[in-house]
């Protein structure tokens, strides 16, 4: 054996070494990351205790009012209830879509449902599928009603509260929201319509200029 | 540490192009030591008496599959942010068709054409010539064409998805490949050489 491999030619021994690698692949796997998935305990309470893995309704808004683009916001809800209403960029896929999503891993992608739980579950997925940058909209799309689109002034504001409304109002009017006005208050309407799904305009072009897609290949 | 580096963001756009020039050195290197910067040595390709091209090609595919491979199984390399050229299946084999030509007739294909500039040959500046000439010339009948350069498109397809076989399976289906045609193209260049000395 010792012989026949010293008889042979550099070119001989290297076709050698890739018909053994070749045979071992036979029996490696795929090398996909399957429909199994791996979870980092300690990263994920990591994330979870330091709050690292939720995104504030306020933040979001500011980072679409900016213009930013560097990252994605999607939408766990079914169908239906994406087409009534969604954050203007946000993308529709449902939970059961989202390991075959187009969603990479190295993407900053913000997850959010109705409430909590739904984006919780969806967060901890993709997190086991081994995306780096996965954060849920704190609330859901309760919150973002509640504090972006409507948002309320109490009947008695502090000064501190006066200010924060003033500002909570132009926000709301962009993503075509009604501000409520003070609670006990004659015009306050009981149901407010839900905004159309025009897409505003980011105001500050420049702010963030749209990432030029990169073509690749040679 | 994860690869690819440049998603994962290790890198800019910056240092992006300074490690794209070194790998175009290293590229343009290895392709001028083996002889490809000499159009004769490319075409005999073509007549079957220098198949070293098909050599040094199909050990380069097979290198890049094995590391490639093993590089994912680690868990070293994420291959689904590795970029695959999507299918266009009719005009892919139309543009294939049209550089193989242009392979034939010039002696050289863009990239050895490079090489051949940088080594000062005559004959490869021309067909660098060529090459602007025919992007210019696209660029301007791509109005004609678009509707056929965008057609039968299949997306990003690869050999276990197309053929439904474990990727292991395609692996070593390639390498067996691969062996095979050197131990052929070795034969081929025996009998093409017996042939011209009776000649």
């Amino acid at each position: 054996m010792s012989d026949l491999l010293k008889n042979l030619s550099i070119n001989g021994r290297l076709a050698l070494v890739a018909f053994v690698l070749g045979v071992v692949a036979l029996f490696a796997g795929s090398p996909y990351v399957g429909a199994g998935a791996m979870v980092n305990a300690k990263d994920l309470s990591l994330a979870m205790a330091t709050d690292a893995d939720q995104v504030d309704v306020g933040t979001l808004a500011d980072w679409i009012i900016q213009g930013k683009s560097n990252f994605r916001v999607v939408d766990l809800r079914t169908e239906a209830a994406y087409a009534e209403y969604h954050i203007p960029p946000a993308e529709n896929i449902p939970v059961a879509g989202l390991a075959q999503s187009s969603l990479l891993r190295n993407e900053k992608v913000i997850l959010y449902a109705e409430g909590g739980p739904r984006a919780a579950q969806a967060w901890m997925l993709l997190k086991a599928k081994g995306f780096k940058g996965v954060y849920i909209l704190r609330g859901g799309l309760e919150a973002w009603k509640d504090h972006v689109l409507f948002p309320r002034i109490p009947a008695t504001p502090t000064p501190a509260q006066v200010v924060d409304f003033a500002r909570a109002r132009e926000v709301s009017k962009y993503f075509g929201g009604t501000p409520q006005a003070v609670a006990g208050d004659s015009a306050v309407t009981a149901q407010a319509a839900m905004p159309t799904l025009a897409m505003p305009t980011p105001q500050a072009a420049g702010a963030g200029a749209p990432k030029k897609k990169k073509k690749e290949g040679c | 540490m994860i690869a690819p580096f440049f998603k994962y963001g290790l890198f800019g756009d910056n240092l992006g192009l300074v490690v794209a020039f070194a790998i175009g050195i290293g590229f343009g290197f290895f392709l001028e030591r083996a002889g490809f910067g000499n159009a004769r040595k490319l075409a005999a390709q073509f007549y079957f008496t220098d198949l070293r091209v098909f050599k040094v090609m199909f050990t380069a595919i097979v290198t890049a599959m094995l590391g490639v491979y093993y590089l994912a199984v680690f868990g070293v390399l994420d291959l689904s942010l590795v970029y695959l050229t999507p299918t266009f299946l009719l005009p892919q084999m139309a543009g294939g068709l049209i550089l193989g030509m242009g392979f034939v007739v010039g002696g050289y294909c863009p990239g050895t054409a490079c090489v051949g500039v940088a080594t000062g040959r005559i004959d490869a500046m021309v067909l660098f010539l060529g090459i602007f000439a025919g992007i210019f010339g696209f660029g301007e009948i791509y109005p004609l064409v678009s509707t056929f350069y965008a057609s039968t498109p299949m997306g990003q397809l690869t050999l276990p998805q197309v053929t439904g076989l474990p990727y292991g399976v395609i692996v070593f289906a390639v390498v067996l490949m691969a062996l095979g045609g050197f131990a052929g193209a070795e034969w081929v260049e025996k009998r093409m050489a017996a042939r011209n000395v009776e000649a």
